[in-house]
């Protein structure tokens, strides 16, 4: 029998949250459908990728399966891209309904003008009807067809020779939705193996084959020509920078710049136009062009070309993303080691380093959680995150987490000994805070903080943009993971020492009267106590030089020898003539000191005033005299 | 899909095992699934059993006449009595019981 839950509106308090209320996941709908126990086990354990659903007939996927089903597809995509230079599909009535990449016919990439149409309806130089007739016969006998070639000239007057393959695409009951498949572009490839060296085709097969994205200005600052790549990534990004078409002009382009791509545009504009006028050979700058999460970082350099004709520059883009991802992690690296190398405290040194870390990675905080071995828990500690409303509550929702050794992302992380992480926009139900979605931060990353081997905490981050890492990234979370592994033990080892030193001193200070020490001249420089009665100021003075110490000449001689030896000595004893007319007693000991380089630097040690003991002593043997 | 592999000795007198795996396409348990119980055949059942996979996505049909629910399922046909075991198989003590090995 359900229960039921009766609700109250009360004014002032928030509403009772029932069980109805709280959105079910789609597990917990499925395990409420299926009643064989084996089945809902193996659902639990994620033993499980598809449930049959005996009213539509069909199988669902589980949210896993159907996600690993999306990445093979972008694998997929990814590797016909590589292997291709477009993609194409087709509906039952072979009209393109999909087109990336290069473009097919004289249409350019993504252009209407293919969209809808067939391919015999594009514009082909040497496409007969003959040979459109045995192309639409393959088609109606649903027959993969490879390496159509077809030639047209583009809107550059370029010819281009292009090699078209597809395969039919069936539904699941096996009715014929179309056609699919890739496109090559032939006349770039064979330039570069018919042209002759020095000739104009050579040269324009070359400047296609580089990666980097390369255009030619007049003296006007007008592309007259791009490569391939150029032309690329301006079909797909537009905008500022290696994104500006064939034809237009540079110059104005960057002038129309804005926002934050208004500085560089106008630095390059002026670079641009230093290196057309001739007043310098070569500019370089580097910039960035996108927005985050897509920015990618280039490196501009404008060369000045020397009679050939109206060209007056040569402007190159290379992508430099990569290595300025690694120089980040690098100076990353650099100011954790700093961080740790300089710090007086440790929590300020572990919170200087999450702060870093957040700061070069754009997560908005991140917490240092300590293994406590004894009580096997993982206990929320220094913490660092961005002034903004929702992050400080997060960090204050979530302040005093105490979670165990072997639970959640950072107990997994310390257990595992490796980096973990959640993407940001990854709908995962077991997300490592309920706080993530009233935040944003979805994102998560946690890596180890280990010392030989073994994990002492954990440092976990949050954020909205927390990507998938590469493996830069991860070798630089392990070096941090391990500096302020073996930072955290040399502090603790530290404060043991201290603490032990601390100890020793009480110890010593219970034992004896006075402590002191001594310059290399062995005049004293500090008394911590009482020191020697009668003999006035101590400070600045030797043993020898102070009034009214009764000793002989054999065993001051002796005593100096011991010290000039750097010789510790114990229990030097000698008399002081005090005002009252009798004598006081004091033992010394002391060891002589030495600095970090093993220079000499002084004595230090211990005083004891042993009066009653040598009075009593005395007396006895006057006794015993009589 | 469905992928049939059959092993027969020339003079076999063991008794033949025949099975059937219900998976989906290429999704992670079911991959787990075809490996391990391959594993579990080559090493526990040499040449003596008669394996059908077949793929629910292609053909839901046939799974839910069989009285599946969920893939990957594993179920053991000959010799009786019919068992079936739900998961990715990696427990290979639980998948010998259901095959009657132990």
């Amino acid at each position: 029998m359900k229960s039921r839950t009766r609700t109250k509106i009360r004014a002032g308090r928030p509403k009772r949250v029932t069980r109805a209320d709280v959105p079910r996941s789609f597990e917990d709908n499925i395990l409420r459908l299926i009643k064989g126990a084996p089945e809902c086990r193996a659902i639990r354990a994620g033993e499980v990728d598809a449930v049959l659903d005996p009213v539509s007939g069909k199988a669902i996927l589980m949210p896993a399966a159907q996600a690993e089903f999306i990445e093979h597809k972008a694998r997929f995509r990814s590797l016909v891209d590589l292997a291709s230079d477009g993609y194409w599909e087709q509906d039952e009535n072979y009209r393109f309904v999909l087109h990336t990449g290069a473009a097919i016919g004289n249409e350019r990439t993504g252009d209407a003008g293919i969209l809808g149409k067939a391919l015999w309806e594009l514009s082909f130089d040497n496409g007969s009807e003959i040979d459109w007739q045995t192309h639409r016969t393959q088609l109606e006998w649903r027959a993969i067809f490879r390496d159509l070639e077809f030639s047209c000239v583009d809107s550059a007057g370029q010819l281009r020779r292009i090699s078209i393959s597809g395969e039919p695409i069936f539904d699941a009951e096996t009715r014929f939705t179309g056609y699919r498949g890739i496109t090559r572009e032939i006349a770039a490839r064979e330039q570069t193996t018919t042209a002759a060296p020095g000739s104009d085709g050579f040269a324009r097969a070359t400047l296609d084959a580089l990666a980097a994205q390369v255009c030619v200005l007049d003296t006007q600052g007008s592309i007259v020509s791009a490569n391939v790549a150029w032309r690329a990534f301006a079909a797909t990004c537009g905008g500022s920078g290696p994104a500006i078409a064939e034809n237009d002009n540079y110059l104005a382009a960057c002038a129309g710049a804005v926002g934050n791509e208004r500085v560089d545009a106008v630095a390059m504009a002026a670079g641009i136009r230093q290196v057309i006028a001739g007043e310098r050979e070569m500019f370089r700058y580097e910039r960035l062009c996108g927005t985050p999460p897509a920015a990618r970082w280039f490196m501009a350099t404008v060369t000045h070309l020397h009679g050939a004709g109206a060209a007056r520059a040569i402007v190159a883009y290379e992508d430099i993303t990569e290595i300025k991802h690694a120089e980040r992690l690098h100076g990353l690296e650099r100011i954790v080691a700093r961080c740790l190398a300089t710090a007086d405290d440790t929590a300020a040194a572990v919170q200087a380093v999450v702060n870093a870390v957040c700061a070069a990675q754009g997560w908005d905080c991140g917490r240092y959680f300590r293994l406590d071995s004894a009580s096997g828990v993982l206990i929320g500690g220094e913490s660092w995150g961005l002034p903004e409303v929702a992050v400080e509550q997060f960090m204050a929702k979530s302040g005093s987490t105490v979670v165990r050794a072997d639970a959640g992302l950072a107990g997994r992380a310390c257990a595992s000994g490796e980096p973990l992480w959640i993407l940001s926009g990854a709908q995962n139900t077991r997300a490592p805070t309920a706080l993530a979605h009233e935040t944003g931060m979805a994102g998560t990353f946690v890596f180890p903080v280990r010392v030989a081997g073994e994990s002492i905490g954990a440092l976990a981050f949050n954020g909205r943009s927390v990507r998938e890492p590469d493996e830069r990234l991860l070798q630089a979370v392990r070096s941090i993971g391990e500096q302020l592994g073996e930072f955290l033990q040399r502090r603790q080892a530290e404060d043991g020492l201290r603490r032990s030193e601390e100890l020793l001193r009480r110890l010593t200070e219970l034992s004896v009267d006075w402590r002191w020490e001594q310059d290399t001249k062995f005049r004293f420089t500090q008394i911590v106590g009482n020191g020697m009665a009668g003999t006035g100021d101590m400070l600045g003075k030797t043993l020898w030089e102070l009034p009214g110490i009764v000793l002989g000449d054999d065993q001051w001689v002796a005593h100096k020898s011991e010290i000039s030896a750097q010789w510790s000595f114990c229990d030097f004893e000698c008399a002081v003539a005090l005002p009252d007319g009798q004598f006081g007693y004091y033992c010394l000991s002391g060891e002589p000191l030495y600095d970090a380089a093993g220079v000499f630097s002084g004595f230090h040690g211990t005083g004891l005033d042993i009066t009653e003991r040598k009075r009593a002593e005395i007396a006895l043997q006057k006794a015993a005299a009589r | 899909m469905t992928r049939k592999k059959a092993k027969r000795p020339a003079d076999a007198v063991v008794t033949m095992v025949v099975l059937k795996l219900y998976i989906a396409d290429t999704a992670p348990n079911s991959a787990r699934a075809i490996a391990n119980l391959a594993a579990i055949c080559k090493e526990y059942l040499g040449d003596g059993f008669e394996l059908e996979i077949i793929d629910v996505l292609e053909y839901p049909q046939r799974a839910l006449a069989d009285g599946i629910i969920v893939t990957p399922s594993l179920t053991k046909l000959s010799p009786s009595p019919l068992t079936k075991i739900v998961g990715n198989l990696s427990d290979t003590r639980s998948v010998l019981h259901a095959l009657g090995i132990t």
